[in-house]
């Protein structure tokens, strides 16, 4: 015992650690690693890859997983033998194994999928802040802390096993946060949040609409969503949500469509009333000095339905016609001014035609009165001595109004009006319409008229209608001798 | 030499200490400190760095044989305190896990302690001056005699069983340093 070497290297002392490494050493070289097995694999089946289902069938075969480090191979390597879907993730940035792996390089498989860890172990367990959760479709830029104000930890969520989510986790802690918005929140929209919410949204009461084209002003400030977005669920549908006034407004339209759809034209987001009423859009377009009254001129007691649109409704005090010229105002009148009127006779039921054009309105309409005066000719034009009692007092019948002559006499005239070339009612009735002469005409001077009835012994021949009614030679042969 | 048990009262508060670091520890974490994270490498190390200089330290001091390097009744404190200490802090690096070869190094661990402990007093047994020296004549020289052999017999087997223990300890960190550093 009492010599120079160290207390603990006695014979027996080195005789027990060789024993001791040998040991070791035989083992190690008879069972590889498995001494050194710090716990068992796990034995959970999945799907099969490399002819097991889960990594406790490959127990013991060390190799299977691990390299030697002399070997160029890495643990990563051994892993893409069997999992060769996620080997080809591994080289795909748009993945999350391969955003995982561009954002750092250095991981290996083990780094997130620890094993030896039992046989009920998570395979999954990693920093959450370095996982790429958004190229799984939900961001966790949202999910900073915790409702307990704590960092989040996969299993907050994920809270069977983080290949797995149940939306209902989110309820539970938003519920937590806020229990009446979130109770009304999914009364509206329905418990599948992911429908809508990635994470990187800020679907909440920070929520800014206003960079979407339908913009929140107004009274549409501080509505509930689900007021607009009634019963959506996906996020589809609030994209379609319709955006014109209508869609949502129907129901409040006192106007009854009458005024169209597009509400923004008279109100505003800031309320019904007051409204700019654009008086155009109506039946009664407001023009000229219509323009420059007040509403309440015309529609009095705040009546705006039913307002009558006739000139008379409003103007009849205003006629200085006392109602002469009917009541449609208009007619004559113009919006701009009641003194530049503009009357048109020809609308009249007596057109001004011919010499009718020049006469002074004084000469007809005497002592201004307009309305209920006799068109007929004769209301005007005293039938002329000449034909008085001739030929009635319908003077249109035989003249024009261009001039009383020349006239066409259209009337009951006995004696053939064809005879003789070129005669005029002149030719015969040279004194008067109830005389006649038959020597205005070359053939009948006296003279030759006399001669010959003589030769024929007529003396009665000054009443030649007696004898010729039809203006023939020989028709007074029988006559001339009756007489 | 070695009146009294200053060292094991030492050793128990150190170890009421420990605990009690330990005890905060899982509370705050929730879980039990996993042997390769911060508290569970860190103690298993600290425990190792204490069970190596239960070893050593005792075995240099017992071969200087020089008076300066202090009194051999502190350095048997020192080595009860600290093969006391130590190995408790590696039972806590364990994480209660005792497969493999770790499990087998704690095995060897919880022998050696055991054997200390027997080893302490049939040493006590023997009157000795405070530099570790028997006096002679206190006890009868049947007892003596019968106290001498089961001290040697004791120390062949108190020493293989830590020679193995330290094999297996450095294969163990030899493991877990490629582990940590060459697994690929």
């Amino acid at each position: 015992m009492r010599t120079n070497r160290l207390g603990c290297f006695t014979s027996t002392g080195i005789i027990a650690a060789l024993v001791t490494a040998f040991t070791i050493a035989g083992y190690a070289y008879a069972r590889g690693g498995l001494m050194y097995n710090p716990g068992l694999l796990n034995s959970q089946s999945g799907e099969t890859l490399g002819g097991v289902t889960s990594h406790a069938e490959i127990a013991g075969d060390c190799e299977a997983c691990h390299t030697a480090p002399w070997d160029a191979a890495i643990m990563a390597d051994r892993c893409a033998v069997c999992h060769t879907d996620i080997s080809l993730q591994m080289r795909d940035v748009a993945s999350m194994h391969g955003t995982m792996l561009h954002d750092n390089p250095q991981l290996g498989c083990r780094h997130c999928h620890p094993e030896h860890r039992g046989a009920d172990a998570q395979l999954t367990e990693m920093d959450g802040a370095a996982f790429p959760h958004e190229v799984l479709g939900f961001s966790l830029n949202g999910h900073q802390l915790t409702a307990a104000r704590g960092p989040f930890q996969c299993h907050d969520c994920h809270t069977d096993n983080v290949s797995t989510f149940d939306p209902n986790t989110c309820d539970a802690c938003h519920r937590q946060m806020d229990l009446v918005y979130m109770t009304a929140h999914t009364l509206s929209f329905g418990g599948a949040c992911l429908d809508c919410h990635d994470g990187v949204d800020r679907f909440d009461r920070n929520f800014d609409h206003n960079v979407f084209s339908f913009q929140i002003r107004g009274r549409h400030m501080g509505l509930a969503c689900a007021e607009c977005h009634f019963n959506a669920r996906g996020f589809g549908d609030f994209q379609v949500t319709l955006q014109d006034c209508y869609s949502c407004h129907r129901q409040d339209d006192p106007h009854e469509a009458r005024f169209g759809s597009n509400c923004v034209d008279c109100h505003t987001e800031d309320g019904w009333t007051p409204a700019k009423f654009d008086h155009n859009l109506s039946a009664f377009k407001l023009e000229g000095e219509h323009a420059e009254v007040s509403c309440e001129s015309c529609h009095q007691n705040g009546v705006y339905q039913g307002t009558p649109t006739d000139c008379f409704s409003c103007h009849q005090q205003d006629d200085e016609h006392n109602g002469q010229y009917g009541t449609d105002c208009a007619a004559c009148h113009n919006p701009s001014d009641w003194e530049d009127a503009d009357f048109d006779h020809s609308r009249s039921t007596f057109p001004l035609t011919g010499a009718h054009v020049n006469v002074a309105c004084e000469n007809c309409h005497i002592n201004e009165q307009f309305q209920g005066l006799d068109t007929a000719c004769v209301a005007c034009h005293a039938e002329p001595a000449f034909h008085l009692g001739q030929f009635g007092i319908d003077c249109a019948a035989c003249h024009t109004t261009n001039a009383w002559t020349p006239a066409e006499f259209n009337g009951q005239h006995t004696f053939p009006l064809n005879h003789g070339d070129g005669a005029s009612c002149a030719t015969c009735h040279s004194a008067s319409f109830t005389t006649y002469t038959c020597y205005g005409c070359h053939e009948h001077n006296e003279s030759n008229v006399r001669s010959k009835h003589l030769e024929e012994g007529i003396s009665n021949f000054q009443n030649c209608m007696e004898c010729h009614p039809d203006g023939q030679q020989h028709e007074g042969g029988e006559g001339g001798e009756g007489n | 030499m070695l009146r009294g048990n200053r060292e094991l009262w030492l050793a128990f508060l150190a170890m009421i200490m420990i605990t009690g670091l330990y005890g905060f520890i899982v509370v705050f974490t929730r879980e039990i400190p996993p042997a390769t994270e911060l508290f569970g490498h860190g103690i298993g190390i600290l425990g190792f760095v204490f069970m190596l200089m239960t070893e050593v330290l005792y075995s240099l001091r017992k071969r200087s044989r020089s008076v300066k390097w202090g009194r051999m009744s502190n350095w048997l404190q020192f080595h009860i305190f600290t093969g006391l200490v130590g190995p408790y802090m590696a039972l806590l690096h364990t994480s209660w896990k005792f497969n493999g070869l770790a499990g087998v190094t704690t095995l060897f661990t919880v022998i050696i302690v055991v054997s200390g402990f027997i080893g302490r007093y049939i040493f006590t047994r023997i009157p000795r001056t405070m530099d570790g020296l028997e006096i002679e004549g206190t006890l009868s020289q049947e007892a003596l005699k019968q106290a001498r052999r089961l001290m040697a017999l004791w120390h062949t087997v108190h020493i293989p069983i830590g020679m193995a223990l330290f094999v297996s300890a450095f294969v163990h960190i030899g493991a877990a340093l490629y582990y940590a550093t060459l697994m690929k």
